[in-house]
């Protein structure tokens, strides 16, 4: 079966490239659709002599779009022809041959995956070849060719040049010392000179890519989305109803999560009414977590503070990405006692209180090296393990300056006339931030009110020289 | 610092039959040995104080009539010594009047990564949470009681998990609360001094009860001068 196919893709890559360009009917059809239709491919370059074992497609991005997240896309696309995918930094590699008379021969499955990659708004430079390493520097070289013979691969990597094979500057340079430029010079360099003059591991890519040695490759997985559906039998109108319906389907959350031992840190619930719009709900936990029980608790907090405008009439559930999820023993002692270590209570507390407060309502500190109060600290993400930002460095800086426990968000009215305030300590001017359009120019002082409590105030070094009050030292 | 408290403390650690009445194993109605307590790091309060410090399992509630009267100042070193404790655990700030200010803090040798702020309008479910969670090696709220609020279940509540999970938790509240009852093992009250405060026992385990001064000892700023 091979053979006979082989014989008809010989057969084409000696009758199509005249098709090609004789048809006068296929090139304003090409321009219209700009879909890349098997006449359009070009012809298989293949060898009686040689069988091919593997057929490596590369579909490489260009730098701006090879975002991680663009080749899992690209990856998933690629994952429907064969299972066979492999990810490089800016390609997705496939191997074809395997599953070519699947979808019809090598030909008919390319033009299927252009298509389709075209369609989901990609257009990747792709070369066909019986090696990845081949494949991906003929792509990257914009030569999409379908090689699957070796002994023709050589004569069309040939006059590529050496940059194409992406080695360091140093070793380019090295080898244009040598009077080496393209792959095929470099092809017929000694090996055991080579070797010797540029390591070991610069050989055997050389024999990656020629096929002369086998190059295993991390294999793709694309990514798992739990999903499920759930229709009511009758109206559910309150919180209980709803987070009761919610049980089972949580429950097949955990058996799915737990039958691949992975975790979700988010997830996303859409509540359907008879009319309008649909409520969605975005659970974020601080951890990743399996437990159904955990996320009812937090999906009934997050309901807690929902007022739903209509009945709910269809209940739909999807999780995040899934994450790896390595459980935790629980610990003999309680938290600290006997030093024993915090488990799951910390993410679970933050995760708690967020769900009903909001996100915002919940944060830790962080230092910001500035003069300007106001600006000397800002709100930062709750981490328990973060490193200390109280270094030798900031404490001496700060250990010179006399500031309040407390801050007002907005430096306010003064509680009490000037002339009542008793001076304590001052005047420490600050005056910065000319640059960035939010200058400060004051002189702080540290008084005490008429009631005893230590302030911070500062007058303004500019008309009308206001009072303002800033600080209480609690 | 060294100035002696206006009451006269039950057991005196250098006679021989305070350190015996100390023993763990005796209990004498007053004095209470036996609690669990950690220092102030004020000399003079921990004397003042039934068991030699704040109260480690329970409720404290701390009065006064605005803040900045030194309240902060009175947790420091406790805040301090927490920071340094291992496991991690942290110290959250439940419904705090202002920002709590991270230079300062930092300053004072209080690590910000262990710090939690909760702003919220429900103190007392958050300080519910944040102590049940066990991942709180203390939890400071501030309370503010409008008239007509039945706060008595709910801080007995509090009272209650905080025994359970064996943590500290400082309650600041207004000086107006005094009559009311609480369930909290102690109860101080503020009242400004010049460099310093002075603390007012209303309630401890043993009904200790008196007033005291104590002194903060950080110096004032370099300059003075009025503008």
């Amino acid at each position: 079966m091979a053979r006979r196919e082989r014989a008809a893709s010989v057969r084409r890559a000696f009758t199509a490239p005249g098709l090609v360009s004789a048809n006068p009917a296929a090139a304003p059809r090409r321009a219209a659709q700009q879909a890349p239709s098997i006449a359009d491919l070009p012809p298989v370059l293949d060898s009686l002599f040689d069988e091919a074992i593997e057929s490596w497609l590369a579909l490489q991005l260009p730098v701006s779009q090879a975002t991680p997240e663009t080749l899992g896309r690209l990856g998933a696309l690629a994952y429907r022809y064969t299972s066979r995918v492999s990810l490089d930094v800016d390609a997705v590699l496939l191997e074809v041959q395997g599953s070519a008379r699947l979808f019809g021969g090598i030909h008919t499955l390319c033009a299927q995956l252009l298509e389709r990659c075209r369609a989901s708004g990609l257009e990747p430079r792709w070369a066909l070849a019986p090696t990845p390493l081949a494949a991906l520097v003929l792509a990257r070289a914009g030569r999409s060719i379908m090689v699957r013979a070796r002994d023709r691969l050589m004569g069309e990597l040939a006059p590529l040049p050496v940059e194409s094979l992406g080695w360091s500057a140093e070793t380019l340079e090295r080898l244009d010392s040598l009077g080496v430029r393209t792959l095929g010079a470099l092809l017929r360099l000694p090996r055991a000179g080579f070797a010797k003059r540029f390591g070991k591991e610069a050989l055997l890519t050389l024999d990656r890519l020629s096929g002369v040695a086998a190059e295993p490759r991390r294999g793709f997985l694309p990514r798992e989305h739990f999903k499920v559906r759930s229709e009511p039998a009758f109206e559910l109108v309150t919180q209980e109803a709803i987070l009761q319906h919610l049980v089972p389907l949580l429950d097949q959350l955990e058996q799915f999560l737990r039958a691949r031992q992975c975790g979700v840190d988010v997830l996303k619930l859409r509540l359907a009414h008879r009319a309008g719009k649909c409520t969605r709900l975005d659970v974020r936990l601080a951890a990743a977590d399996v437990s159904a029980e955990r996320f009812a608790t937090v999906l009934g907090e997050q309901l807690a503070r929902r007022a739903l405008p209509a009945a709910v009439i269809d209940c739909e559930l999807r999780s995040g990405v899934l994450q790896p999820f390595i459980a935790h023993s629980d610990s003999l002692w309680r938290p600290a006692e006997h030093g024993g270590a915090l488990g799951r209570e910390s993410p679970a507390l933050i995760e708690r209180l967020r769900a009903r407060l909001g996100s915002e309502a919940v944060y830790g500190l962080c230092l910001v090296p500035q003069h300007r109060p106001e600006i000397a600290w800002r709100v930062a993400e709750p981490a328990l393990d973060a490193p200390s930002q109280c270094t030798a460095e900031a404490l001496y800086h700060l250990s010179t300056l006399r500031r309040p426990l407390w801050l007002l968000r907005q430096p306010a009215a003064l509680p009490c006339a000037v002339s009542a305030l008793h001076w304590i300590a001052g005047p420490e001017r600050i005056e910065t931030g000319w640059w960035d359009g939010r200058e400060v120019a004051r002189d702080y002082y540290v008084v005490r009110e008429p009631h005893g409590a230590q302030l911070w105030v500062y007058r303004e070094r500019l008309p009308p020289h206001e009072w303002r009050w800033h600080g209480v030292f609690g | 610092m060294g100035r002696t408290p206006s009451i006269s403390p039950d057991t005196a650690a250098d006679d021989p039959l305070g350190s015996l009445l100390a023993h763990p194993a005796l209990w004498r109605g007053r004095s209470l040995a036996r609690t669990d307590t950690h220092s102030t790091g004020y000399p003079t309060l921990d004397e003042a104080l039934p068991g030699g410090g704040w109260p480690a399992n329970g409720l404290s509630e701390i009065l006064s009539p605005q803040p900045g009267l030194g309240e902060l100042r009175l947790l420091m070193p406790l805040l301090v010594r927490f920071g340094q404790q291992w496991p991690a655990r942290w110290v959250a700030w439940i419904a705090p009047p202002f920002e709590p200010y991270a230079p300062a803090l930092a300053s004072a040798g209080v690590p910000l990564e262990r710090q939690l702020v909760v702003r919220t309008d429900e103190p007392l479910w958050a300080l519910e949470q944040a102590i049940e969670s066990g991942a709180c090696a203390t939890v400071l709220g501030w309370l503010r009681s409008r008239p007509g609020d039945a706060l008595q279940r709910s801080l007995r509540r509090l009272q209650l998990a905080a025994q359970r999970q064996r943590a500290p938790v400082f309650l600041f509240r207004e000086r107006t609360v005094a009559q009311s009852a609480s369930p909290a093992e102690l109860r101080l009250e503020l009242h400004f001094r010049v460099g310093g405060a002075r603390l007012e026992l209303l309630k401890s385990r043993g009904g200790r009860r008196g007033a005291f001064d104590i002194e903060w000892t950080d110096t004032p700023g370099v300059t003075h001068g009025t503008p």
